[in-house]
């Protein structure tokens, strides 16, 4: 009988499907995996202790570089974590802006992360390109809000920077009427795409029943099949007045997954539609006048999340009554939903790792902080 | 949606885990100003478990109240006060606020029971709670360094960690 | 352990499945599908398409023939504004800005008056290391004054390195290139900016806070300056002691103003408690003179010693007649020190003489 051995082989970290410098230690017998160590820190930037010597405004732009795919998601995340402990209150306005740069964030997050899954899966830039065409435009839309594509530092403690400018919407209206052709055209270049379905069906199955217990959220969640979104189950700013549906999977599989957000685009283009219908008008103001940017906030905790396209962000503020936060943690999305990637990944081929991996959708300034 | 305020998680737990809970008093985050207004304590009302009881607390919570979504450990360094301070936090699958569990050890023997062999979305929280304070999780089944190299010495988030400059960083330039 | 299937209620929404399997195509006709697609798209990518609205043509941007169109409220870097007219920059070094900085790579000083010491609303040297800066756009934020704003220009690269660690120099610009680049936002705080800018102007002696590379307006500034000091403006009356014609509305004075009326303060007080006291001549020192500390004696004397080397040739007559609405430098001021005081020795003179003159008649 002809034994064989187990070998350990190293991915990364500097792997251009990885999804940032991410290490993983696998062991193979022959192509299948038999185990799998993540190995993190490698973009370790100790965010946290740095958030701990700034005062709360210096740190919005912090937050920025936290996921650096999903800028304003963190900031609504971090504005709302201070706002909480502080006890800021928002207007109506600023509210509604706040969830339309998070729903395009969300629409881009998608398009990005799918078009960089079916990437790792040698598919070869080409839905790279069309994932990542739309989100030009998104981005020029931020740019003429906030003033950065990616670094917005946008939010501010009771509302927005600045307001939106004349030429916003008009150009957010002609998008939208772009955007179903767009998404319906992402999902019939790859949906029944007789490879993506060899590669991603069966694959990286997360059953129902245990993805509960690993603490996974977002997308990987709903692929399992948990219908779990912050939105819905703890809706928090404007949420509550809008109708949208959420998608779940089947099976559980990288298949599941890649639908599901798919779906999720087509649903944040529905919520985009109805935040353009109720938006306030200009008067409504875009911050809270008495909300003050240089926050002292009493002696206290506060917790905030988000269900940013990652999953469930959050923010744990820990206040000593100074201008500086005592603790500032971050419940980072992708780094707990990298917690049952072994366990997805044993019994698969090694080619499968970086499609699991895709399909779970992390950003390394997230998982590392 | 399932709510249930500290109080009512206090009284559940009470009933089925009467050992479990401490009472703990408020805490001085930092030592008082020699003048100006002094800040407040920092009591907050979540129900607090003595470390032995963690594990059978968090299945109660689990199994017997149904918040089966772990969302968040954060371990928070009170110098002054001398202790770290665990916080939990559960979510419904159903929806709604979540509940809070707090644990408090002593800075110098930071030990916890893991709750990772019971619960596996626990497993990177520990890890990396054991990274970056040192706190210890006993019967966790991997308990090494998550962020920093593993030959590193110390703890940087505890709050005497040097800031600037340690054997690391040429702190004796 | 919550067993599924989970029954949860959705508020506003329903739970949808996603649609796995499409039974409508055949095999292999899903890569004909995705052709498809791609095939349109190559059709349509011989035109241009520059409209949000549609998907199909080509929107590259030929850079760096074509640029792209930048919005207003785009920020790179910071950069300081100069007022064109005056050439007086708005930063007054308030240290908001430096305050605010999250990874504080903004350096400044603020400006000294070189006379008196005193801090000046104008900013010495300023430092912006951009090889750091984040472009949050914090600092412009604060700006009270309207004086540091985002700047457009992101073709910084460089193989100096040194050269990224920028100073005043390079930092200032025309408020028109930013009332170019960013007219709406400029529009919105230019009233209050270019009025607060009229106050700090009062307040800066000598050429102090006009943009250095102004080389022709600070020569002509300070030939205006010298013109003022040197002309001989007709003697008025020196009976008034408060010798340069006060400031008619109530507002804040300029520096060579409030050092005007404390001189004149001074030698009212010295003409009350000084009688009998040796007129001193032009140039002689005032020790007997009322400031009682040494420093401001000695100061005084220096003043008075420069005066009379200014004004030597003419005799000590002149009083100054500062008109309360131009600023005089501040050297200026030291020569109508010297003249106050020589104007009321000479009083003190002509007074003891007319009572020599009686008594010695």
């Amino acid at each position: 009988m002809l034994q064989t051995q187990e070998l350990q082989v190293n991915i990364g970290p500097q792997h251009p499907s990885t999804h940032g410098v991410f290490r993983m230690l696998v062991t193979v017998d022959g192509e299948t995996v038999v185990d799998l160590k993540p190995v993190f820190g490698y973009l370790h930037r100790n965010h946290e202790q740095i958030a701990e010597a700034n005062t709360y405004l210096q740190n919005m732009p912090y937050t920025d570089r936290l996921d650096y795919f999903n800028s304003m998601a963190n900031n609504h995340a971090y504005a709302m974590a201070v706002e909480r402990l502080a006890g800021i209150e928002v207007p109506e306005r600023a509210e509604y802006i706040r969830v339309l740069m998070v729903e395009l964030t969300r629409i881009l997050n998608h398009a990005s992360a799918v078009g960089f899954m079916i990437n790792d899966m040698g598919a070869w830039q080409t839905p790279l390109a069309f994932g990542m065409r739309e989100r030009e435009k998104i981005l020029d839309l931020f740019e003429m809000a906030s003033g950065a594509r990616l670094m917005c530092n946008y939010f501010r403690f009771g509302g927005v920077a600045r307001d939106l400018p004349p030429e916003f919407i008009p150009n957010l209206r002609e998008l939208l009427v772009a955007l179903p052709a767009y998404i319906d055209e992402l999902e019939r270049l790859l949906r029944d795409n007789e490879i993506l379905l060899q590669r991603a069906v069966g694959i990286g199955i997360l059953p129902r029943e245990v993805a509960l217990s690993y603490g996974v959220t977002g997308p990987v969640l709903r692929g399992s099949g948990i219908p779990y979104d912050v939105r819905k189950a703890e809706p928090y700013s404007v949420y509550d007045r809008f109708d949208f549906d959420i998608p779940i999977g089947k099976v559980g599989d990288v298949y599941d997954r890649f639908l599901v957000r798919i779906e999720e685009m087509r649903q944040s283009k529905r919520i985009i539609e109805q935040v353009l219908e109720q938006l306030p008008d200009a008067k409504g103001g875009h911050i809270n006048p008495k909300a003050r940017q240089n926050v002292r906030p009493p002696v206290g905790d506060a917790y905030a999340r988000i269900e940013s396209p990652k999953g469930e962000l959050g923010f744990y503020l820990v206040s000593d009554g100074s201008g500086k936060p005592y603790r500032y943690k971050v419940r980072a999305p992708s780094f707990i939903n990298l917690t049952p990637l072994a366990d997805m990944c044993r019994g698969y081929k090694v080619a499968d790792i970086v499609v699991i991996l895709g399909s779970i959708d992390i950003v390394m300034g997230e998982v590392d902080r | 949606m399932p709510e249930m305020s500290p109080a009512e998680l206090r009284a559940r737990l009470a009933a089925a885990l009467p050992d479990a809970l401490v009472d703990v008093a408020p805490l001085a985050m930092t030592p008082p100003p020699a003048h100006g207004p002094q800040p407040g304590m920092f009591h907050p009302p979540d129900p607090f478990v003595h470390p032995d009881h963690l594990v059978a607390a968090a299945l109660f919570v689990r199994d017997t109240l149904g918040y089966a979504l772990l969302s968040d450990i954060a371990v928070v360094d009170y110098l002054y006060a001398g202790c770290f301070e665990l916080v939990y936090r559960f979510y419904h699958p159903s929806g709604g606020p979540g509940i809070v569990l707090r644990v408090r050890v002593p800075r110098d023997a930071p030990q916890v029971p893991s709750l990772t062999p019971h619960w596996p979305a626990a497993n990177f929280h520990e890890r990396e709670a054991f990274d970056l304070f040192g706190v210890e999780f006993v019967g966790h089944p991997y308990l090494r360094r998550i962020y920093m190299w593993d030959e590193f010495e110390g703890f940087p988030m505890r709050k005497d960690f040097p800031r600037q400059g340690d054997k690391y960083l040429g702190g004796d330039e | 352990m919550m067993e599924p299937p989970f029954e949860i209620e959705i508020p506003r929404g329903r739970v949808i499945e996603v649609q796995r399997d499409d039974s409508r195509v055949r095999r292999g006709g899903g890569l004909l599908r995705g052709m498809a697609v791609i095939w349109k798209h190559w059709k349509e990518s011989f035109r241009l398409n520059r409209s949000y609205s549609q998907i199909h043509g080509t929107f590259t941007i030929q850079y760096p023939e074509e640029k792209p169109r930048i919005p207003e409220a785009y920020r790179n870097m910071p950069i300081l504004l100069y007022d064109d007219e005056t050439g007086h920059e708005l930063c007054t070094s308030c240290f908001q800005c430096e305050r605010i900085c999250p990874p504080q790579v903004i350096h400044m000083t603020q400006a000294k008056d070189p006379a008196t010491g005193k801090p000046v609303p104008a900013v010495a040297e300023f430092i912006i290391e951009y090889d750091a800066c984040m472009s949050c756009g914090f600092c412009a934020e604060v700006c009270p004054f309207d004086a540091i704003k985002m700047d457009h220009e992101f073709e910084l690269s460089t193989d100096d390195h040194a050269q990224l660690t920028v100073h005043k120099a390079q930092l200032n610009r025309p408020i028109s290139y930013y009332a170019s680049i960013a007219p709406t936002m400029w529009a919105e705080v230019r009233e209050s900016a270019l009025k607060k800018l009229q106050g700090n102007i009062r307040r800066r002696p000598d050429v102090i806070g006009i943009a250095p590379h102004l080389t022709e307006r600070i020569a002509a500034r300070r030939a205006e300056l010298a013109a003022q000091a040197a002309a001989p403006s007709p003697a008025a009356e020196p009976a008034s002691p408060p010798a340069p014609s006060a400031p008619t509305e109530a507002r804040k004075l300029t520096p060579e103003e409030k050092a005007a009326k404390l001189a004149a303060i001074r030698a009212a007080k010295a003409a009350q408690a000084g009688d009998g006291v040796t007129p001193s001549a032009e140039g002689g020192t005032p020790a007997e003179a009322p400031p009682a500390d040494d420093k401001a004696a000695r100061l005084a004397a220096i003043r008075a010693a420069n005066a009379a080397k200014k004004a030597a040739a003419t005799d000590a007559a002149p009083a100054a007649t500062g008109e309360p609405t131009t600023p005089t430098p501040a050297d200026d001021k030291a020569a109508r020190l010297a003249a106050i005081r020589a104007a009321n020795a000479a009083k003190r003179k002509q007074a003891a003489d007319s009572v020599d003159t009686e008594e010695g008649s």
